[in-house]
């Protein structure tokens, strides 16, 4: 009963972030009345997922059968969940997957593409004007702090490789990694030679001409 | 031998809370209870079970296995709660019936189901319980949350569910039923003879019809009780879940 509680919780929270994104609840309706069921191994959880044209619908249990029913331990599904390769981690040998695959990787993708408007939200309180200013405001704030950080990532590398000579330049190190590859290289073609002389001289051998 | 005529040309009696009324009463006297509530039936429930109730009936749907299509039947459906829910998971092609006896409490659900947009695929049905207007084997699930125990007749009730139930059909019963540890009996007893006519005083102006509700409580089966019931009228693996330490049970039970 906690545990249906807590989902009941989430799946509020969730259903009001899928309406924040216009395009998110008519993909959604297109996956109505199917039932995905994630089994989760280790630790021993399942989860139904409802999809439909009001959000999702989470059960710890479900009676009717599941479309598609995937089964990994969490640290496969919180893999998956995470990849923007998701094709690829569903190849994976620790998860078993039954069923309809095109409906988890439909919801898997309306989720990955999820585009929140957030001012829309937030002009819902405190109207259009100050929701604007204060978006704006935001997005000044947040391409500064980004453009920060860039520079401070550019300054911390010249600074390691020029100033203090803790680390070597890029260009140098890349010169380096030429001259390396180019030595690997040249060790390849001597083993290669060498072999070959082996091999030539197997014949001189003098059990082999009696 | 007048009085022994007497005797035996008398009504039957039944229960209504810990009163002995004439059967033929009891109907009129749950509708009385339902006018009196029905406005404030939604917060009433909210705040009696501090919101658990959404738990219960969250979990009576998560086992209702309903599905794309589906025709259900709310029994008792009073303000909507499962219906609207039912409505989600049937979609465009399925069908939900909500009934009610009670004809306050169909028009509170009928209402508040149009203000939340629920409509298309929704029904609203005053009947009863115990004669149920529809044809045999028409429903792929019939709930009744909270409404069997203030019917005259269970048995009756049950078997017309059964009859309106398709092969393979579930029969969910949401209901109050007996607390397995004797301390939350006690305390559940507290809470329920003192604070909730209290609450209904408060909220509804009337507190006899939470101490009706109290004591039809008690006055209904267990859950072993329930099951059997279920097993006569005819349904096969009837099974229960107990919720809230007993308070509630969610008894199913499949139509063979």
């Amino acid at each position: 009963m906690l545990l249906s509680g807590l989902l009941a919780g989430v799946e509020l929270g969730l259903n009001r972030v899928l309406a924040l994104d216009s395009t998110a609840l008519p993909r959604l309706a297109r996956l109505s009345g199917k039932v995905i069921a994630i089994d989760c191994s280790a630790p021993a959880l399942q989860l139904f997922i409802l999809p439909s044209a009001e959000g999702l619908r989470l059960a710890t249990q479900w009676a009717a059968p599941a479309d598609c029913r995937l089964r990994a331990p969490a640290a496969s599904l919180l893999q998956l969940a995470i990849s923007a390769q998701k094709t690829a981690v569903l190849h994976s040998p620790n998860l078993e997957l039954e069923g309809d695959s095109a409906v988890l990787l439909e919801l898997a993708g309306i989720l990955q593409d999820l585009e929140l408007d957030w001012e829309y939200q937030l002009s819902c309180w405190i109207g259009p004007v100050a929701s604007q200013l204060l978006g704006a405001h935001l997005r000044s704030r947040a391409h500064w702090t980004q453009q920060s950080l860039d520079s401070l990532h550019q300054h911390l590398a010249d600074y390691l490789s020029e100033e203090s000579r803790s680390l070597v330049g890029q260009r140098e190190a890349q010169a380096r990694f030429t001259e390396l590859d180019a030595l690997t290289l040249d060790l390849d073609r001597l083993d290669a030679r060498l072999m070959r002389l082996d091999h030539l001289s197997a014949p001189l051998n003098p059990s082999d001409n009696a | 031998m007048n009085d022994s005529r007497k005797g035996r040309d008398a009504e039957p009696t039944t229960h209504f809370g810990y009163k002995s009324v004439p059967e033929s009463q009891k109907a009129a006297k749950v509708a009385e209870v339902f006018h009196s509530v029905a406005a404030k039936y939604d917060l009433m429930n909210d705040l009696m079970s501090a919101g658990v109730h959404r738990l219960w009936k969250r979990f009576t749907v998560e086992l209702s296995g309903v599905r794309n299509g589906n025709r259900v039947l709310d029994i008792a459906g009073g303000t909507g709660d499962l219906t609207k829910q039912f409505a989600r998971l049937v979609g465009p092609t399925g069908e939900v019936v909500l009934a009610d006896i009670n004809a306050s409490m169909l028009k509170v659900g009928r209402d508040r189901l149009l203000d939340l947009g629920v409509a298309g695929n929704v029904t609203f049905v005053q009947a009863d319980a115990e004669k149920l207007p529809f044809p045999d084997n028409h429903f792929d699930c019939v709930t009744i949350a909270f409404g069997l125990r203030n019917v005259t007749h269970k048995e009756d009730a049950l078997r017309s569910m059964l009859r309106v139930l398709k092969p393979g059909g579930r029969l969910l019963v949401l209901e109050f039923s007996k607390p397995s540890s004797t301390l939350l009996s006690k305390a559940y007893d507290t809470y329920s003879f003192s604070l909730l006519p209290m609450m209904g005083k408060l909220i509804t102006n009337d507190s006899e019809s939470y101490r009706y509700l109290a004591e039809s409580i008690r006055m209904h089966p267990d859950q072993e009780t329930l099951k059997a019931m279920l097993a006569d009228a005819g349904f096969e693996r009837v099974t229960y879940h107990n919720m809230t330490g007993g308070i509630v049970a969610l008894h199913r039970g499949i139509k063979p």
